[in-house]
């Protein structure tokens, strides 16, 4: 019932804000309604902690001869840290709203809302079928606001194209429940079959873009800092959980070799480009794509917690560099505490990150993590391109550092309390070597060109080498395009009929054969 | 009163009366408005129940008598006729919407009466002779006045009339093999007409080719109407068979056959689907690969066969008007419905364009539309059975996504400055949304379906007992 009331709160508070837009326009307390909520609804999911685990069942699906699984939401040691750091993003959205030149927008704040609602729903989801029906809501809804927000042709290709990964997702989830099925299992995350394991890794790597990489999120969006992280964040999110719920024995297979290479591929790639965005919008598709291939490499190693931990830190160590618009010094100080929440070291949100085998592949896993870490570290602490708090009300000037500093606290909470991957010593020893190759990465920036920031307009993720693979797949598809095509000639021109009835025949005739 | 006559004669005599005497702009409201009180009726007042309203006892009789045959519309029949008339209604409704003839109205009613009819004959082998009947009555829908009929309707009306010899030869070649059930050739003999006749009725691969043909060159409105009542009726007229005659569902061979049209139907419609740059053409490949999933539905060895099957074809019927309702919006804008005519469409049309997608993946089976939940169940049983099956099915399902994506794609990639605007009129509006939100309501709430599925099962005596 606890699901329910957090996600009522935020909920009602977007329903309540859209009709305030449309009933009273001028109201002047729809930012604190707006907050109102988002606060209760904080509150609400970090009192789940008195009562987890605990679950919510919807009224079941009929006939129940056919729908076995109910819709499941369940509260607990992988859903709570997830359910808490959203509800902190949104909120952390709403606070540092003031300092937007935007800031009377409050259908982007409903839309924020609406949207954390939803990722608390994605991350409690406790089966398969769960899953795939909130999965679906964030698609589309990510997809009406994308398509909103972009203009020109090849933006909203970019769009459709991101929507149709996250689709094939979808798609592989539901393959993996058909397998289970086939299997003999009723399909919940606590009954995976062993084949099944490996295509729930695919299917949240694909729509993370890990597995194959590609830049499932667009940069070119309006959507920036407020409703776009929250978007990219929450979705991101809503995708990490169900990795954290593949057991370790489900994913021994001759394939997962393979899965690892490609995995510690997109973390070195997402890694490096990264630390040389131009900003840290520009590279937000990257930190996700960084983060969530370290996700799937703890999934892969069997370390359900640690991608527990990556999933938190994408959230809140990025939510709050990337809600940083205004220039701060002690602010930009503070936000280096996400070093340290990134940095696997014990007591830190990621100290659980390591735990499981990672064998061969570690070294390039500490280089990614080292890259993404000190890209964070150059982001956090760039000067230029930022506004200021002068020109602001005093209260704003309080809310908006409240807003940043409530993700830092957030981070260093989960790293020391309230669930299975906390107080932590860890992999401790791989942690130093992080940190040492960060403060190396760090070091040598400013003297080797190689390492430093590309310009903006170099920075061209859709056009880059990664497409002439994909271009690949465009010539697969025209090859059976032609063939669809001629076929469909020959059925539908003046000889069809007589093509149609000899198939028949030869159909017929093979059946008869083969029942003989 | 008398049950046949309710469902049958008057919406036929009505079907009459306003192609005669109603102007076209009443049309789609009467039509509509009768379809909705025979829904109404028939989920009211219970068929062969005697109800009292008070001194007054009214009571629905069941049957009645027609040249020496007799049409029966029981008690269970009684959530069936509503579902086929509240569909039948939703296509009127939006017949304005959509900016089709008024004769559609007419015809349209009479087709569902004639197909009501079909459902009650008895013998239930006359069902074959009146789904012909209804399928001649489409043809002045199909042509336009004073024009050449398409190759697309020709063919249509061909493939139609084989399947009446083809069926009628076999029941009369069943009643034999019911009398000597060891006799393997009579028995083979009598399974490959019976499978030619609803090969031709359902338009098994490569007999649907008149599909797509028709979705080009005829009314998309009409044609998805067509598309959707005549695989209805013809799906549980084949229930009928499966249900009579035991040893089908016995012949293992004959069940794999099944499976086997129903599998190709839904992997090429897919791969057809997928690569075609006509969205006319690709709503026809879609409504062949559900019709597909159909088929594989009647193969499964399971008590919840009748069940599946009607999930299958009560949503079908919303998807299928959605998506021909903004079908013919579109086609009304643009001199086309290729791709190249089409680009970026969605920002001047986005509720017909919006429609139009979500019709779509709700066909595929995207998560929260109407027809995800039916495809769960499918897949449920499905996969306890074959793997293989379920992968061919699955990958028919793969094509239609991507057919969807790419029609989203062509639709959204509008020109740079080009703004949102809502050029649809308000019935469209109206119709469109109405449409849009059955389809989430469907998806996400699809128990309530189960008060009209409930019953069904026990309109075949044999089958899910």
């Amino acid at each position: 019932m606890l699901i329910l009331i957090s996600c009522f709160l935020l909920f009602a508070s977007a329903l309540a804000l859209v009709l305030l837009r449309i009933f009273q326009p001028n109201a002047r307390y729809t930012w604190l309604l707006a907050v109102g909520g988002a606060i209760l609804a904080l509150v609400s999911v970090y009192g789940w902690l008195a009562l987890t685990p605990f679950d919510l069942a919807l009224p079941a699906w009929q006939p129940r001869t056919l729908f076995i699984n109910p819709i499941l939401f369940r509260a607990d040691d992988i859903s709570w840290p997830f359910a808490l750091s959203i509800s902190a993003l949104t909120l952390a959205v709403l606070l540092t709203a003031v300092a937007r030149p935007a800031f009377t927008n409050s259908l982007t704040w409903a839309g924020t809302l609406a949207l954390g609602g939803l990722g608390i729903l994605a991350v409690t989801a406790d089966n398969p079928l769960t899953l795939l029906m909130i999965w679906g809501a964030l698609d589309m809804t990510e997809l009406i606001a994308q398509l909103r927000s972009v203009d020109g042709p090849a933006a909203n290709e970019k769009v459709v194209t991101s929507f149709s990964s996250r689709a094939f997702g979808i798609g592989l989830l539901l393959w993996a429940s058909i397998i289970s099925i086939a299997q003999g299992n009723i399909f919940d995350f606590q009954s995976i079959a062993s084949g099944s394991g490996l295509y729930l890794v695919a299917a949240a790597g694909l729509r993370l873009g890990v597995l194959p990489l590609h830049l499932p999120y667009s940069s070119e969006s309006t959507l920036r800092r407020g409703f776009g992280t929250a978007l990219r964040l929450i979705s991101a999110a809503s995708s990490l959980v169900l990795l954290a719920h593949v057991p370790a024995e489900s994913l021994i297979s001759s394939i997962t070799p393979f899965l690892f290479i490609l995995a510690v591929g997109a973390s070195l790639y997402g890694g490096w480009m990264w630390l040389r965005a131009p900003d840290e919008l520009t590279g937000r598709p990257y930190w996700i794509i960084g983060i969530a291939s370290l996700a799937v490499l703890s999934a892969l190693s069997g370390n359900s917690t640690g991608v527990v931990a990556w999933g938190c830190a994408l959230i809140l160590v990025g939510g709050a560099l990337f809600l940083a618009s205004v220039q701060q010094t002690w602010l930009n100080r503070a936000m280096l505490i996400g070093a340290w929440s990134m940095s696997s070291l014990p007591f830190s949100l990621t100290a659980s990150a390591w735990v499981g085998r990672l064998g061969f592949f570690t070294v390039f896993v500490v280089v990614a993590q080292a890259l993404l870490t000190a890209g964070f570290i150059r982001n956090a602490l760039r000067p230029t391109g930022r506004d200021s708090l002068d020109a602001q009300q005093n209260w704003m000037r309080t809310v908006y550092p409240a807003g940043i500093f409530m993700l830092i606290f957030f981070q260093v909470l989960l790293g020391l309390a309230g669930w299975n991957g906390s107080s932590q010593i860890g992999a401790w020893l791989l942690a130093v070597i992080v940190s040492l190759l960060t403060f190396g990465v760090i070091w040598a920036t400013p003297r080797f060109r190689i390492l430093n920031p590309v310009r903006a307009h170099w920075l061209t993720p859709a056009d880059s080498g990664l497409n002439t693979i994909y271009q690949g797949f465009w010539t697969i598809y025209r090859i059976f395009g032609n063939i669809g095509q001629t076929v469909t000639d020959v059925l539908e021109g003046e000889g069809g009929i007589m093509w149609t009835l000899l198939f028949i025949v030869l159909f017929v005739s093979l059946l008869t054969q083969g029942s003989r | 009163m008398n049950a046949p006559i309710i469902w049958i004669l008057i919406p036929f005599l009505m079907g009459i009366l306003i192609f005669l005497f109603l102007p076209e702009r009443h049309s789609p409201l009467a039509g509509g408005t009768f379809a909705t009180i025979l829904a109404i009726v028939a989920l009211v007042f219970p068929i062969d129940v005697a109800l009292l309203l008070g001194s007054i006892s009214l009571k629905i009789s069941s049957s009645i008598q027609f040249f020496g045959r007799s049409f029966v519309l029981n008690t269970a029949d009684g959530p069936l006729l509503a579902v086929i008339y509240g569909l039948a209604a939703l296509w009127f409704f939006g017949t304005h919407a959509s900016g089709t003839a008024n004769r559609f109205v007419s015809i349209g009613l009479m087709i569902v009466s004639l197909l009501t009819a079909s459902i009650a004959v008895e013998p239930f082998l006359f069902a074959a002779v009146l789904i012909e009947i209804a399928a001649m009555l489409t043809i002045p829908l199909l042509v336009p006045p004073y024009q050449k009929p398409g190759k697309g309707v020709v063919r249509f009306l061909i493939y139609q009339t084989l399947a009446m010899p083809f069926i009628l030869f076999s029941g009369w070649m069943l009643a034999g093999v019911e009398a000597s059930p060891g006799d393997l050739g009579a028995t083979t003999q009598a399974g490959a007409m019976l499978g030619m006749g609803f090969a031709f009725l359902f338009g098994v691969f490569p007999l649907y080719n008149w599909i797509p043909m028709l979705m080009e060159e005829s009314s998309p409105y009409v044609t998805g109407f067509l598309l959707w009542a005549l695989p209805t009726f013809t799906a549980i007229f084949a229930l009928g068979f499966l249900d009579q005659y035991t040893w089908i569902r016995n012949t293992p061979q004959l069940i794999s056959t099944i499976q086997l049209a129903g599998v190709m139907m839904v992997a090429s419609g897919g791969f057809f689907a997928a690569v075609q740059r006509h969205i006319g053409r690709i709503m026809g490949y879609t409504a062949i690969a559900e019709v597909g999933l159909v088929i594989i539905a009647m193969s499964l060895p399971s008590s919840e066969l009748v069940s599946i099957t009607f999930m299958l074809l009560i949503p079908r019927g919303l998807e299928l008007a959605v998506w021909a309702l903004a079908l013919s919006i579109l086609k009304r804008r643009v001199y086309s419905l290729r791709f190249s005519e089409l680009q970026g469409i969605a920002r001047s049309h986005p509720l017909a364009a919006a429609a139009l997608i979500l019709a779509h993946l709700s066909m595929t089976g995207f998560p929260l539309l109407a027809g995800f939940p039916s495809r769960i169940a499918l897949w449920q049983e499905l996969a306890g059975q074959s793997l293989l099956i379920s992968f061919w099915a699955f990958l028919g399902l793969l094509g239609l996504l991507i057919a969807a994506i790419r029609t989203l794609a062509v639709f959204v990639m509008a020109k740079e400055q080009v703004p949102w605007q809502i050029n649809e009129d308000w019935p469209q509006v109206i119709m469109l949304g109405i449409g849009i939100i059955g389809l989430f309501v469907l998806g996400m709430f699809p128990q309530i379906l189960h008060p009209f599925i409930r019953n069904l099962p026990a309109l075949f005596e044999h089958l899910g007992q």
